[in-house]
């Protein structure tokens, strides 16, 4: 009997302590640093990526699309919202709708993906949020816009290639609203801590890693005055970087409005 | 006076011509458009164009069949032989890079 009531209580705690932080829109490909162009497969997932303790029900995207460049070549605009299909993830406590699109890259260069979800109620917050994500993957090698703003209505422009880190380098970028570096704005840093079965559309039950404590869960940053921050990244996969509450909209329906600007980077050990 | 002025002076065009000297690997990628024809895109690796860069299409034998050179866009397209072939992105000496017919697919 004891033993039930403990476990009731501990679900209380867990279900009254859900995160309103720690949410984030993954845009996830397995491969960014690629030699040769070919199929993307993007699981594109609302959820928690650390503790995956809840997936969130993803609405009707608003944008989907890639701005390719190589080298000093013309950058090129390509509409991809008709590759975005739904499906159903499922994470270690709930399944929920998300997407999934299969996208063809050939050309060498840089591929700046920028996925606007659509807006998503939070009844903790009681506020409308959009995370406004970017991924960007390589091809062959050769340079191209990953450093150049996306013109998104805010956005975190890298000033280290996203795809090219080892782990223990350090990430560095810019916050901007609608072009605008945004000074001392809060950041939340997170890692995909499970392996994301692609073919099973769901994470893996179990954690790469234990936290010590919950700051480490959702680890929250702060840019300078000039709106750039810089994170040592202390281990290989997935990390997640979210600007929270920086796009210029401040109202949706009459509510609350939080635009969130999200970037994807991928560390490699060094062996 | 002239002397340091000398001294300067090529320091300053050494720099110069350190700058030239960038890592600067060649890269060249094709790819079977499906239609009867290939496109090959070129580039370095520091991101600097390929427009210029001279192309040739050889047949098994090593027979150059066609010459061109890299677009503006640094691309360059030619009509897909029968048989074995090779294609040659050629940047100059050391900046040679070779992709083989069968590697080029769509």
């Amino acid at each position: 009997m004891k033993k039930i009531i403990f476990v009731l209580l501990g679900l209380a705690v867990l279900a009254l302590s859900v995160p309103a932080f720690a949410h984030f829109q993954m845009l996830y490909t397995p491969e960014i640093a690629l030699e040769k162009g070919g199929q993307l497969n993007f699981k594109i997932v609302w959820t928690h990526p650390f503790a995956d303790e809840h997936t969130m029900e993803m609405t009707t995207p608003t944008a989907f699309y890639v701005l390719s460049q190589r080298g000093e070549g013309k950058v090129k605009k390509k509409d991809l919202k008709d590759k975005l299909k739904p499906i159903t993830w499922t994470g270690k406590a709930n399944s929920a709708r998300a997407y999934e699109a299969s996208v063809k890259v050939r050309s060498m260069g840089d591929h700046v993906f920028c996925f606007v979800p659509g807006p998503y109620y939070d009844k903790h917050e009681e506020a409308w949020m959009q995370q406004i994500t970017k991924t960007i993957v390589n091809v062959g090698g050769i340079p191209g816009n990953w450093a150049e703003p996306a013109g998104l209505e805010t956005e975190i422009v890298p000033l280290d290639k996203p795809y090219a880190l080892w782990t223990g380098n350090v990430f560095r970028g810019i916050v901007l609203s609608e072009g605008k570096p945004v000074s001392n704005c809060d950041i939340e840093v997170e890692y995909i801590n499970h392996d994301a079965l692609m073919d099973k559309n769901a994470f893996a039950k179990s954690n790469y890693v234990e936290p010590p404590q919950d700051a480490f869960i959702t680890m929250t940053i702060k840019a300078n005055v000039n709106g750039e921050f810089s994170f040592g990244i202390p281990r290989a996969g997935w990390w997640g970087f979210a600007a929270l509450g920086v796009g210029p909209e401040k109202e949706y329906k009459g509510e609350k409005f939080n635009a969130d600007a999200v970037i994807w980077i991928k560390a490699v050990d060094m062996k | 006076m002239r002397k340091q002025l000398l001294v300067i002076g090529l320091l300053v065009f050494g720099i110069f011509l350190a700058g030239q000297a960038l890592a600067h690997t060649p890269l060249c990628s094709c790819y079977d458009n499906g239609d009867g024809t290939i496109t090959c895109e070129g580039g370095f690796s520091d991101g600097s164009s390929a427009a210029g860069v001279e192309m040739r299409l050889l047949d098994g034998n090593g027979k150059v069949l066609i010459k061109g050179k890299m677009d503006e866009d640094s691309e360059f397209t030619c009509k897909k032989p029968d048989g074995p072939y090779k294609i040659q992105f050629d940047a100059g000496p050391g900046h040679l890079v070779e992709v083989d017919g069968k590697d080029i697919v769509e």
